[in-house]
């Protein structure tokens, strides 16, 4: 006996039953349809997506340019406050040590 | 019936596709499955699939390669959907109650019964090979694994087949 021949046999096609293809095609008449995509649509849609990423982008590092800006703003006055408040320190001390 | 883009792969239409493949994909599903009414409804669940992906299919080829592939995937998903049910190993299935050395029906029966006891891979494998008489690496495409463990399950299964008939052969006296 030859194994793989018997394999063959016992594994043949056999048919579907006999309305198996009126069935099929009835389900595809039901089917709501998946339209494929179009092959322009993938290149509209990379495109737009790299454009939303390049505005994205700028945008991104523009907001970081005003935040530096107010940042150095605020330490600036914060600065001049502190040396101002020194100042009058000095003075006082200096008025003091005078009279 | 809703309109489709139109295919590439013939002039066919698809009721034609379905009569001149409907064997193939049932054949996979039930060999497979081992459940005849399971594997009618995947088969058909196949074709309806074909017919979404009809328009992406190239050539006559194509649309086999694309059947056989969609068939013997969604069959193993179905098996292993099916795990976490009881199942009977190789070791613990029915032996067959009679066999004859060649061309019997009970022979046949006992071996498709076999088959379908082989681990899910293997069962896909040996399906694909003796049914659609596919070399290894026309298996591993379909099944999307390496050459190599094609040949060794293919091996492996074989042996398991081999041993677990010859015992049925003994036991019965031939």
């Amino acid at each position: 006996m030859n194994l793989e021949d018997e394999l063959r046999s016992a594994l043949r096609r056999h048919e579907p039953s006999p309305d198996f293809t009126a069935r099929v095609l009835a389900r595809v008449a039901a089917a709501p349809m998946r339209q494929a995509p179009r092959p322009w649509v993938r290149w509209v849609a990379a495109l737009a997506a790299a454009l939303l990423l390049a505005v994205g982008g700028l945008g991104y590092r523009q907001y970081q340019g005003e935040r530096a800006k107010s940042q150095m703003l605020l330490a600036m006055r914060i600065a001049a406050s502190k040396l101002n408040k020194a100042q009058k320190k000095v003075q006082m001390i200096t008025h003091r040590s005078n009279s | 019936m809703p309109e489709r883009a139109p295919s590439k792969a013939d002039g066919l239409d698809f009721a034609s596709l379905v009569r001149q493949h409907q064997a193939m994909v049932f054949s996979i599903c039930w060999h497979v499955l081992r459940d005849r009414a399971v594997a009618e409804e995947l088969a058909q669940d196949v074709f309806l699939s074909l017919y979404q992906h009809l328009a992406t299919l190239e050539s006559p080829e194509h649309v086999q390669f694309w059947l056989r592939k969609v068939a013997s995937n969604r069959a193993l998903d179905v098996l292993r959907r099916r795990q976490r049910r009881p199942m009977v190993s190789l070791e613990n299935a029915p032996e067959p109650v009679a066999v004859s050395p060649t061309g019997d029906p009970m022979l046949g029966s006992a071996l498709r019964r076999l088959v379908g006891a082989l681990p899910e891979k293997a069962r896909a494998i040996v399906v694909l090979r003796y049914q659609e008489d596919l070399d290894p690496a026309e298996i591993a495409r379909i099944l999307g694994i390496p050459v190599g463990t094609v040949k060794s399950q293919l091996q492996r299964a074989l042996g398991l087949l081999r041993e677990k008939l010859s015992r049925s052969l003994g036991e019965i006296g031939l």
